[in-house]
């Protein structure tokens, strides 16, 4: 594995290890030497050079190969305790051992390089797999930098890791350090970038204690770094995406919006250039009854028109998240009649009754959003509602909420689509038969949830019901009402 | 020789010039035009018109700006145009010295009485100021702190009759929150609009016909309140 502290060489060790044991060995032998032929005692001195080879690895083989021919050769064959051989089968045994001991530690050693070898590559294989699974699922680029560095934390000797993640054009780069502690003295140990075949994405900084890292660890590293940089990649195409989706999303609704609204801005357009035309044309009478009719007809819908451009782009706003409102105390009663008042001339078919306790708190809203939600909330009721049928509307106190109902004799909804008349474009009934773009209840429901009530509808037994809640509190409080003098 | 009234237009879009050049010269209004900011100042400053429209999307200046300029010096009665939900810039106009606004698209039947107040304003401040208001069956005393509805007397509190004298001074005109509420209460309190809120209800209830339908003390959503006179 990685080795956190510095060590003393393999080979050294297995010096001193094949010296040690065979040493042992050479004692025992000797002291049974007798009962024993010449190659089984050459024999046994092979198992040694198997141990040390296994045990420590090729090098310290090789040594044990030769320690043990050595101290065969000295303490074995005659003459003792010299190194010269005399008999001719002594020597052919001496070098067959030599060949036999060196080829087994030879062959033994590769084996166990490569089994090492295995293990390493299983081990960063596993690691390298670790990290690509934290980082799977991740898609901004702090949480990936977090994960990264814990990762290189975790698998190398590094004192502190510095990610810096370059940032999309005309954003700052993205730092993350571990330990979060502060910053190690510059120059950092070793730099490098994270590239991917693109680009790179960023940097990698580490402080370490080791002089230089080992081939297997630089490897490791560089596969880490690469891993780091397509994540961050990944993270900045998601991004993309999800930008691009919406605005996908966006032009579908603004076609649809377009479809929808083309036709509604051309009908009073083509009232008051019918009206204007003839009015100009001299087809009928000045001071007649037609023309007074005409010009009314051309007041009428001129409004008409700056009504449907108000909701458009009070939608466009809503969609662009752009609707703040300005939240002022006002008396919620005060807004709705005067509503009332100046769709008087549409409500002639209705009766307004309020059911609304005398001292009803002031409500933190936006005076003109809220006019816009109670113009579009009548302008349904005279759609939908039969003739001549009252509009009650009742406010109570619900709670931390002023909850505010509109009721009127409008036939019911099926449940199912209760939800859904809060939609873009959302209708019951086909759009010839009533006019509208089918975005005021949308307009309503954004405004509401804008000023963080809420808005839904109700079929009840005598008819059907919006209802909205508006929070009493602006910033947890409530209004403050300064103290009168005494009257005198 | 009593000439008729000077009215400067500035607006940047000529049919709204056109419209308004035709509209206003039937009505017996001589009109001079200004298409930018630069412009309509060195007329402003060049003409002496009677009363000054001014539109506050301009291609060169900010309209506000506009205002600040002329009012530095000249208190000449400036009428703003602007668009629909543009509360902020009607404040700001407001509180930069503009006398009043009307909102695009605006009724001509409002803008010509826009017209008529301002004149009627200017003309007062150079002559003495009325101390009797009428609206309606209601009459206000400002020397005698008097409030008479239909000939009877009105009780008010001290702060009531503050706040009522103070929109009462300046009829057809719009006042914007903050200069009710420092007027009435004090630069401090000029946030606490809930106040407002609470005393123009009273108010209501005691000099309105129909407190439920305001005819005297009208609500100008997000600006202010205006004191009208029914005519």
């Amino acid at each position: 594995m990685i080795h956190k502290i510095n060590r003393v060489p393999q080979w050294i060790i297995g010096l001193f290890g094949s010296a040690l044991i065979i040493g042992l060995l050479t004692f025992i032998l000797k002291i049974v030497e007798s009962s024993l032929q010449i190659q089984l005692i050459a024999l046994i001195f092979l198992l040694p050079v198997l141990g040390c080879t296994v045990l420590w690895g090729l090098t310290s083989g090789i040594i044990a190969g030769f320690l043990s021919f050595l101290a065969f050769n000295y303490f074995f064959i005659q003459p003792f305790f010299t190194l010269n051989v005399h008999s001719t089968l002594d020597l052919i045994t001496l070098f067959v051992f030599l060949v036999v001991a060196v080829v087994v530690s030879q062959l033994i050693g590769q084996a166990r390089q490569a089994e090492r070898v295995a293990k390493k590559r299983e081990w960063e294989a596993l690691r390298l797999y670790e990290m690509n699974s934290s980082l799977a699922g991740l898609t901004d680029v702090p949480a990936i930098l977090q994960t990264a560095a814990r990762e290189l934390i975790d698998s190398f000797p590094f004192h502190q890791v510095v990610l810096i993640a370059d940032g999309e054009p005309e954003s700052k780069p993205v730092v993350y350090q571990l330990p979060r502690d502060n910053r190690l003295e510059e120059p950092c140990d070793l730099e490098l970038s994270m590239f991917t075949e693109r680009k790179s994405e960023g940097k990698i900084r580490l402080w370490f204690n080791q002089k230089d890292l080992s081939l297997e660890e630089t490897r490791l590293l560089a596969a880490y770094s690469k891993q780091a940089a397509l994540a961050i990649e990944r993270a900045h195409l998601f991004k993309q995406e999800q930008l691009a989706r919406v605005l996908e999303e966006s032009d579908r609704i603004k076609t649809s919006l377009l479809n929808s609204v083309s036709h509604e801005l051309r009908t009073p357009l083509a009232v008051i250039k019918a009206s204007s035309s003839s009015l100009r044309g001299g087809a009928v009478d000045w001071g007649s009854a037609a023309r007074q009719e005409l010009v009314e007809t051309i007041d009428e819908e001129a409004d008409a028109l700056n009504l449907l451009v108000g909701n458009l782009l009070d939608m466009s706003r809503i969609e662009a998240g752009a609707l703040k409102p300005t939240k002022r105390w006002n008396s919620i009663l005060e807004i709705i009649r005067g509503v009332e008042q100046k769709m008087r001339s549409q409500l002639d078919q209705h009766t307004v009754q309020y059911e609304v306790p005398a001292d009803f708190p002031l409500v933190p809203t936006d005076y003109v959003l809220l006019e816009q939600v109670f113009v579009n909330l009548f302008s349904n009721s005279i759609k939908y509602a039969p003739t001549a049928t009252p509009i009650r509307i009742t406010i109570t106190v619900d709670g931390e909420n002023a909850l505010i109902s509109l009721v009127n004799q409008s036939p019911h909804v099926p449940e199912e689509h209760l939800d859904h008349i809060f939609d873009k474009f959302f209708r019951i009934t086909e759009a010839d038969k009533v006019t509208g773009t089918g975005l005021g209840l949308s307009i309503c429901k954004g405004i509401i949830e804008a000023h963080d009530g809420r808005i839904w509808a109700e079929n009840i037994p005598d008819g059907f019901a919006f209802r909205l809640t508006l929070p009493l509190t602006l910033k947890g409080e409530r209004p403050r009402i300064p103290e009168e003098p005494a009257d005198e | 020789m009593n000439k008729d009234p000077l009215i400067l237009l500035i607006d940047d879009e000529p049919q709204i010039l056109r419209a308004l050049k035709t509209i206003l010269g039937a009505a017996h209004f001589r009109v001079l035009s200004a298409m930018t900011g630069e412009e309509g100042l060195a007329l402003a400053a060049t003409q002496s018109p009677d009363v000054i429209v001014l539109d506050l999307t301009l291609p060169d200046l900010d309209g506000i700006r506009v205002c600040e300029q002329i009012r530095e010096w000249s208190s000449t009665p400036i009428i703003v145009l602007s668009v629909r939900d543009g509360e902020r810039d009607k404040v700001a106009a407001l509180d930069n010295g503009a006398d009043d606004y009307l909102t695009k698209p605006f009724n001509i039947e409002e803008l010509l009485a826009r017209i008529r107040v301002a004149l009627r304003h200017s003309a007062q401040s150079i002559g003495n100021k009325e101390t009797v208001i009428k609206a309606g069956a209601l009459e206000i005393d400002l020397a005698r702190h008097q409030v008479t509805l239909n000939g009877e007397e009105i009780r008010l509190t001290a702060t009531e009759f503050k706040l009522l004298s103070y929109l009462a001074a300046h009829p057809d005109r719009v006042l914007t929150h903050q200069a009710i509420l420092s007027h009435v209460w004090g630069f401090e309190e000029s946030d606490h609009i809930e106040y407002l809120r609470v005393f123009i209800g009273q108010l209501r209830h005691k000099v309105e016909q129909d407190p439920d339908n305001p005819r005297i003390l009208i609500t100008d959503p997000g600006v202010g309140y205006r004191f009208r006179i029914v005519e």
